[in-house]
């Protein structure tokens, strides 16, 4: 049988904040999900399913916590399943709910993804326990070294994401950092981390969840806001390190972008794509992300931030919500991404909205930069032209 | 468990509570794992040459993960203690629980002569941090054979040379091409 | 509802074991690629793959990463991965093919239970408001439900250990089960022997309960089409679905399983055990097995965990999955058209999968 057209109908978010003190953290998987089900404009029985995720049980010190959670999220009578696929699991169980219903098995489905960093310590979850944890950061940076020696990037185009990010925060109520006086001289003076990375190029630790309700072509009409059709998913995965890998440009990455432009008719997605929701963690990975999903040239990422395109007013915007730089519950921010994306194409992203949004991107990745999930979303479903 | 504040009724004051867990894992060591520590305790970095692809995988896992076959004893040899940086980064130590770094410290991944995998994490001494560079020539800084150990090795990830090694340090030699490391850079 | 009847055409899986030099890893690439050789299928076909494991079971974060090298991820994969036990992968899997887009899955589930001490370790997966500052362990727990179960007047410690002298019967008679004493009968005297044992948690005996177990499972999910081209006897998917219940223990009938029976209506067993000749049933103690039977209808002609079943062997994480492929044989072989498995996630039964199996109509 062939998939069945599926849709976005209802966005959830938390406020996302260092600690959220004042819920656990079943407050704040349902404060996230009963903004869903509003948006959606349904109750808890007309979900037949939910889904959840999260990155590792040790950043909150609970084996597989949705066991707990699921009571509060109406799961009782109901399938339930918990997805972890590192970094980029709030992607991947946001398309694995859709799946449920492109495949006819369902016609409304609630996805969940989490993380409380403040219940835990995500840098000992990190580490293992052990001393010497080098964090996502340290990881990471080897990386961005090679790609800024590759192409000969200026140093300052990591600072210019940074800053942009956090100005696209102050437009998003939900964001976790609002630093108003965000600058290229605060980024540049900030302490070095990881180099090259420093502290206001790096992603903070937020306490937040997403929720999504995704929906058959029925459940779309009958909600009460625009849907945002989900035109296309895709999920690769390479191994974490092996002989010859190249880091800076995973090959997965450029296999998921490519499945998924194929599978939508995409040929040019620098065009064809209005605004991009993109994992970046640390700022660098916006132009690696731009080159490692060929949206732009070898070379020619920086270039694209360097020349302002991806401002939330340029030709190509990327994470006008802020991004991960503003908020990062990590579980969670997978599905920010898609979840933002698919606010653009409804026309319903607030002060941070790209004009004429038609087409949007939403990506995750996870790992050691090897695990990726991708979708496009429009706002009908012949949006790609 | 310690209770740290406590409220049932200011809606402002949580109740926080610390609630800390402790668990123990036992591992049992691999043959392959218990080999190459007995090697690094013998001054021997073994590496493991897969029967298809001939990639040289050091602390080999007992399988190429590429071509998903098996390496058994058959497939060891010894790999040089020397090699070169192909990438690094230079981290200052994040505060959590069980962390003892205080000072910044590189992180440097090293490719051995004759391996195909490079060893991730590894300390670079005898030389100024900021200096640290890719293309450096690097030799094994070895731990006394009495000071030798299985410190390190666990089920998980790519086996740890700090049973035999403390570190790298750099031989003196010119830098190498980054023609010659391209393929394995960071 | 779902069209496509999935086709399982390959399976693998390592004896399970008390303790396991091998990492799991290792574990994983041995049953994956005895799976792989039974379908007689090129890794390279898969088109999604699917894993199911737990970290804090193994004892690190990220544990699939490393799992995900017995799976060939080079080139790159369509994969995912669940924190539960392999059957929930085989599920996502099952989802993913129906797309139409794929000819082949491959799902595997891993876990090693030897590194730590299930008593300390599960008490984690409890809700940590409530439940774990408590310290209930699994044993704890199932002996409440085991009481329960007496209490309703529908089962006796007897009947207990005749689940359990039938279940070791039957796990000596498979080399891939553990091998454990008084293994070999079901005679009165047997049964008089295995109640003559202390209590762990009365009223449960250690014979009662599922002796944990480092081991993996690895399964082939095919489309009809592809199955039929590779095997004269496809095993087919005829219903799969999966139901959760509320986690405190104490807002629930333990001495029942209102998920499994609400599963087994979903995919479609039918009344009174649906005509299955065979019933693989994931119970992590003897009194669990008698929940699970009335639970799904399943009559006394029904043969329960033929393959002895998890009071023989437990690989967590893969417990499940192992369950499907034990079904999964039996319908290959002719031993019976129709079987249904069982698999659990959470404790005391909270979190329930029925898959209904069955040959060439």
């Amino acid at each position: 049988m062939s998939a069945r057209p599926v849709a976005v109908i209802g966005v959830g978010q938390t406020h996302h904040k260092k600690a959220r003190a004042d819920v656990s953290m079943i407050g704040l998987v349902r404060e996230a999900a009963e903004r869903a089900l509003a948006d959606a404009g349904c109750d808890w029985a007309d979900i037949d399913a939910v889904v959840l995720g999260k990155a590792p049980d040790a950043f909150e010190g609970v084996m597989q916590p949705e066991l707990f959670l699921a009571d509060a999220l109406g799961g009782a009578g109901k399938p339930m399943l918990r997805v972890h696929t590192a970094g980029s699991v709030g992607g991947s169980t946001f398309i694995y709910g859709s799946h449920l219903v492109n495949a006819g098995i369902h016609e409304r489905v609630l996805t969940v993804a989490w993380e409380k960093q403040s219940e835990g310590n995500a840098q000992w979850g990190l580490a293992g326990g052990r001393s010497g944890g080098i964090g996502a950061g340290g990881a990471f940076a080897p990386f961005i070294r090679k790609y800024i020696r590759d192409t000969d990037a200026p140093e300052y185009i990591g600072w210019m994401v940074a800053v942009k990010d956090r100005q696209n925060a102050l437009k998003n109520p939900y964001a976790h950092l609002k630093i108003a006086d965000i600058s290229i001289e605060k980024v540049k003076e900030s302490e070095m981390l990881w180099d090259p990375l420093r502290f206001l190029e790096s992603c903070p630790s937020s306490d937040g969840a997403c929720a999504m309700v995704v929906g058959s072509e029925a459940a779309a009409a009958a909600a009460p806001n625009p849907p945002a059709w989900v035109l296309g998913t895709a999920v690769r995965t390479e191994l974490s390190t092996f002989p010859g890998r190249d880091a800076t440009r995973p090959q997965a990455g450029v296999d998921c972008a490519h499945a998924l432009y194929d599978s939508v008719g995409i040929t040019n997605p620098r065009e064809q794509i209005d605004v991009a929701e993109l994992y970046v963690p640390f700022s660098w990975y916006e132009p690696m992300w731009l080159e490692g999903h060929d949206i732009a040239g070898p070379g020619e990422g920086w270039r694209m931030v360097d020349d302002g395109a991806t401002e939330i007013e340029g030709s190509f915007p990327v994470n006008p919500s802020g991004g991960v730089l503003s908020s990062n519950p990590i579980g969670a921010s997978g599905m920010l991404r898609m979840a933002e994306a698919a606010l653009q194409v409804r026309g319903l992203a607030g002060e941070h909205q790209v004009e004429g949004a038609h087409v949007s991107l939403g990506q995750a990745y996870g790992g050691n930069a090897q695990y990726f999930s991708m979708a496009i979303f429009g706002s009908t479903q012949d949006a790609v032209r | 468990m310690t209770t740290e504040k406590g409220s049932a009724s200011a809606a402002d004051e949580p109740m926080v509570v610390d609630d800390f867990v402790a668990l123990t894992y036992h591992d049992r060591l691999p043959p392959e794992t218990v080999r190459f520590a007995d090697g690094l305790i013998a001054g021997r970095i073994i590496g493991q040459r897969c029967p298809q692809c001939r990639r040289v995988y050091v602390g080999g896992k007992g399988f190429c993960a590429m071509c998903v076959v098996v390496m058994g004893p058959e497939s060891e040899i010894d790999v040089a203690d020397v090699g070169v940086v192909t990438g690094y980064t230079i981290i200052t130590p994040v505060r959590y629980y069980g962390q003892t770094k205080t000072e910044p410290f590189v992180y440097a991944s090293v490719l051995l002569d004759g391996a195909s995998s490079v060893l991730g994490g590894q300390e670079i001494t005898g030389i100024a941090i900021d200096a640290v560079r890719e293309g450096l020539r690097v030799r094994a800084v070895w731990k006394p054979p009495e000071a030798r150990n299985y410190e390190g090795h666990s089920t998980r990830g790519w086996g740890s040379l700090a049973g035999g090694i403390v570190g790298f340090e750099w031989t003196g030699e010119p830098d190498v091409p980054r023609e010659q490391y391209k393929e394995f850079a960071v | 509802m779902p069209a496509d009847d999935i086709a399982i055409v390959g399976w693998g899986q390592t004896p399970s074991v008390a303790s396991t030099d091998l990492t799991e890893p290792q574990l994983c690439l041995a049953a994956v690629n005895d799976a792989l050789a039974m379908a007689n299928i090129d890794r390279h076909a898969i088109g999604f793959t699917c894993s199911g494991s737990c970290d804090y079971l193994s004892g690190g974060p990220f544990v699939f990463i490393s799992n995900l090298e017995a799976a060939g991820a080079w080139p790159p994969i369509s994969e995912s991965h669940v924190e539960m036990d392999g059957a929930w992968a085989l599920y996502e899997a099952w989802v993913r093919i129906q797309h139409g887009d794929i000819d082949f899955a491959l799902v595997y589930g891993s876990g090693k239970s030897s590194p730590s001490d299930p008593a300390l370790l599960f008490p984690q997966q409890l809700d940590p408001y409530y439940l774990e500052p408590l310290g209930l362990d699994p044993a704890s727990l199932m002996g409440m439900q085991a009481r329960a179960l007496l209490d309703s007047g529908t089962a006796t410690e007897r009947d207990f250990a005749a689940v359990a002298a039938r279940s070791r019967r039957a796990g000596a008679a498979n080399p891939k089960a553990q091998t454990l004493p008084n293994g070999a009968g079901e005679s009165d005297l047997d049964i008089d022997a295995l109640l003559a044992a202390p209590y762990v948690r009365a009223p449960l005996r250690a014979h009662d309960l599922a002796p944990a177990a480092d081991g993996a499972a690895a399964v082939v999910l095919a489309t009809p089409a592809k199955a039929r081209e590779l095997t004269d006897h496809p095993v087919f998917i005829r219903g799969i679905d999966h139901r959760l219940e509320p986690h405190q223990p104490g807002v629930r009938d333990l001495a029942d399983s209102p998920s499994t029976r609400l599963a087994a209506q979903k995919a479609g067993l039918g009344a009174n055990g649906g005509g299955v000749g065979v019933a693989e049933l994931y119970a992590t103690s003897s009194a669990q097995e008698l929940i699970l039977r009335a639970a799904l209808g399943l009559g006394p002609d029904v043969s329960v965990n033929p393959s002895g079943g998890a009071l023989c062997s437990d690989p967590v994480m893969a417990t499940g999955l192992v369950r499907i492929i034990e079904a999964a044989q039996r319908v290959a072989d002719g031993t019976t058209r129709r079987a249904v498995a069982h698999a659990v996630n959470g404790q005391v039964l909270q979190h329930n999968l029925v898959c209904v199996l069955e040959g060439e109509r």
